[in-house]
């Protein structure tokens, strides 16, 4: 394991590597290594037992320094084609969740030669008529003075799941859990809380600038980004397959770990 | 040295709600409703509120004061500008305080320094100017991305004084809002410029930011126990931190009363509307019930340190002003003040003293508080209350502050 601080564009940025293998660049979302967690998931360890998995904290989250001048999606990815060059990545497996998955689609289109494969979960990034993604900033604040239960039930399948409980718990969790779940909300407001909410419009439309085979997976029961979602990035990638979840909402990598990680390292295998 | 500076401040409250609101529905903030507006009760609903706000003027208040919210049944003033305008041509005497315009909601600051700059004309130079970055629901009704509202606040505030105060056109080159031609028509009355009071609950970064600037300090917290006083000390260190010192009309605070012949007559004539506040118009913003929607992770504004600190003292579940069960817990909050105006006096002396605080912005009309009422309430404030407390704070002040001279503050000459 190597040292998890390093130095990008004068900037510290918190990466956790794990497992040996052939690279493989992982994207937090918010029920996550990073964003809640400060050590691996299941799900992660999993992966590790095939892949060297290579996860960065986005800007602002867990040790990585916070980057005043993001403003949109487009600073994120940026700043990670810094982090590549820093990683000496330059060809990788790609798999995001959510908001990490929104930057792994934007990162591919416009690098197709970087990605080997990419895996999409539960990605944010699109717009799609009829289909609004959940506010996950008004479900943020509290219900009756302590509850997060509708949180929960917008990022898991159900409100009342273990998972669920252990990672969003009603009241005040532990104090470094709530820093980190702070920082991805702070992060993500910086590109999603504004319209428009969590996605860019141009997305959709280069989608089919993606040359490397690409798995999408999504939660049965997605209560944050809708299955509709899937279905466009599954039909805008060229050849991307569609992998749902049973009984998952919207944070398979966290509810059924050992499920997704088998979907993602099976797609992964040469 | 001048005797405290007594407000009127008016919320503007729907006040047609049903009996059964609280328990129907989630909310009183952002998501309520739209339906329960009642165009039939609500016609002359402004001129209502305008006229009492200019009742006020001319029971000598020193100013009217108010604000700026969305999409509830608090305050019905999403353009506070729009009522200052009406209230310029119809009193002549009291300030007109605007607490303030919510400057990221707004897409240009121009807009802004334009409307004050009328308002303070048209008002023959009576305008106090409130800048605000807008709370938690306020970033929900116009989509404000938190992270950056701070930044672009004091951006936004900087250019409006600036464009008062240095002659255009010039270049304003700043990160958030760069414009080319920076030109003001008209200019404001006042010289160098209005005051501007900044409200802000405590936090730290605020309080430096108005010491830097010589700006007034407005607490926006409703109850008043040890938090007023602690903020007032706070903010003193801060401005003697920056070379300046504190005196009451450095600072600021909200308070609510009624005022009747007796405490228990008192009680009795605003108990309805109290009710009708606190559990109406405060869900949603200070109630644990439904979802309160002013501050926490969902609005991250602050810096994950600054939430790291907070964190360590919350406490979640609290009771919050809206959760009093009783009485006696809502006399405790030194939230609204009810009683005779002997009990009244004596209750607001004690807070100025223990606040050292000279700016008393105070709300009349509570809920759906009748106009009759809230009328009465005011009258006997001025004409009982108001002559005691000048009084009193006068004496209070100058044994206090010898020989500061508030007219030389650094609010008036910057």
């Amino acid at each position: 394991m190597s040292e998890p601080i390093i130095e990008v564009n004068r900037r510290k940025v918190h990466v956790l590597e794990t497992g040996s293998g052939a690279p493989l660049l992982y994207l937090h979302g918010f029920a996550d290594v990073h964003s809640v967690k400060e050590s691996w998931l299941p799900f992660h360890e999993q992966l590790a037992e095939r892949a060297r998995v290579i996860a960065p904290a986005h800007p602002g989250c867990a040790q990585t320094d916070e980057n005043k001048d993001i403003e949109s999606v487009e600073d994120v990815v940026f700043h990670y084609l810094e982090v590549l060059d820093a990683l000496k990545l330059d060809h990788f497996d790609l798999v995001g969740s959510c908001v990490g998955g929104w930057i792994a689609a934007e990162l591919a289109v416009r690098h197709p030669e970087k990605i080997r494969k990419l895996v999409l979960i539960g990605a944010a990034g699109l717009f799609v008529e009829g289909a609004l993604i959940g506010d996950v900033f008004m479900n943020a604040q509290p219900e009756y003075g302590s509850s997060y239960a509708s949180l929960r039930a917008m990022l898991f399948a159900s409100a009342d799941q273990p998972h669920a409980l252990d990672m969003f718990p009603d009241g005040k969790g532990e104090l470094e859990d709530e820093v980190r779940r702070y920082q991805m909300l702070r992060l993500s407001s910086r590109i999603g809380f504004k319209p428009p909410y969590f996605y860019n419009y141009s997305l959709r439309n280069r989608l089919h600038r993606i040359a490397s085979p690409a798995l999408i997976i999504w939660g049965e029961k997605d209560g944050m980004v809708p299955r509709a979602h899937g279905d466009v990035y599954a039909a805008g990638i060229p050849g991307a397959k569609l992998a749902i979840v049973r009984g998952a909402g919207h944070s398979p990598q966290a509810e059924k770990p050992e499920e997704t990680a088998q979907l993602v390292s099976q797609f992964l295998s040469p | 040295m001048k005797p405290v500076q007594l407000f009127c401040w008016h919320f503007m409250a729907y006040p047609y709600l049903d009996k059964d609101f609280d328990e129907k529905e989630y909310t009183g903030w952002v998501t309520v409703p739209n339906r329960l507006w009642d165009n039939g009760k609500a016609r002359g609903l402004y001129r209502e509120y305008i006229d009492q706000l200019a009742y006020a003027d001319e029971l000598g208040f020193d100013g009217m004061v108010l604000n700026e919210h969305h999409q509830n049944i608090y305050g019905l003033m999403p353009s506070p500008n729009l009522i200052a305008a009406a209230l310029s041509q119809c009193t002549s005497r009291g300030k007109i305080i605007i607490l303030g315009n919510l400057l990221p909601l707004h897409l240009n600051p121009m807009r802004v320094a334009e409307e004050y700059a009328m308002l303070d004309q048209m008002s023959d130079g009576r305008l106090i100017a409130g800048f605000a970055p807008g709370g938690g629901p306020e970033t929900f009704n116009y989509d404000i991305p938190s992270a950056n509202t701070r930044e672009k606040f004091w951006e936004a505030a900087d250019l409006i004084v600036r464009s008062w105060t240095e002659d255009g056109p010039f270049a304003h080159e700043g990160r958030y809002f760069p414009l080319r031609y920076v030109n003001l028509w008209p200019k404001p009355l006042q010289k160098p410029f209005p005051p501007v009071w900044i409200p802000g609950s405590r936090s730290p970064s605020t309080m430096t930011e108005v010491a830097k600037r010589g700006y007034c300090y407005f607490l926006s917290s409703r109850s008043h126990g040890g938090q007023t006083h602690r903020a007032q000390q706070e903010f003193a260190q801060v401005l003697e931190k920056h070379g300046d010192k504190y005196h009451p009309f450095r600072f600021g605070i909200l308070m609510s009363t009624y005022v009747a012949e007796t405490d228990r007559q008192a009680r009795e004539e605003c108990e309805e509307g109290v009710w009708y506040f606190l559990k109406n118009c405060l869900k949603g913003h200070l109630r644990r019930e439904g979802r309160q929607l002013t501050y926490g992770p969902g609005i991250p504004y602050i810096p994950a340190a600054a939430w790291r600190e907070y964190l360590k003292g919350y406490k979640p579940g609290g009771k919050l002003l809206g959760d009093v069960e009783n009485w006696d817990e809502l006399d405790a909050s030194q939230s609204i003040i009810v009683g005779s105006p002997e009990t009244v006096t004596r209750r607001i002396q004690n807070l100025i003293e223990k606040a050292k605080v000279g700016n008393l912005l105070i709300q009349f009309q509570l809920g759906n508080m009748p106009n009759h009422l809230a009328r009465k309430s005011m009258k006997l404030f001025a004409e009982k209350v108001a002559p005691a407390l000048r009084h009193e704070s006068l004496t209070y002040f100058d044994k206090e502050y010898p020989g500061v001279n508030v007219e030389q503050s650094a609010e008036a000459v910057h």
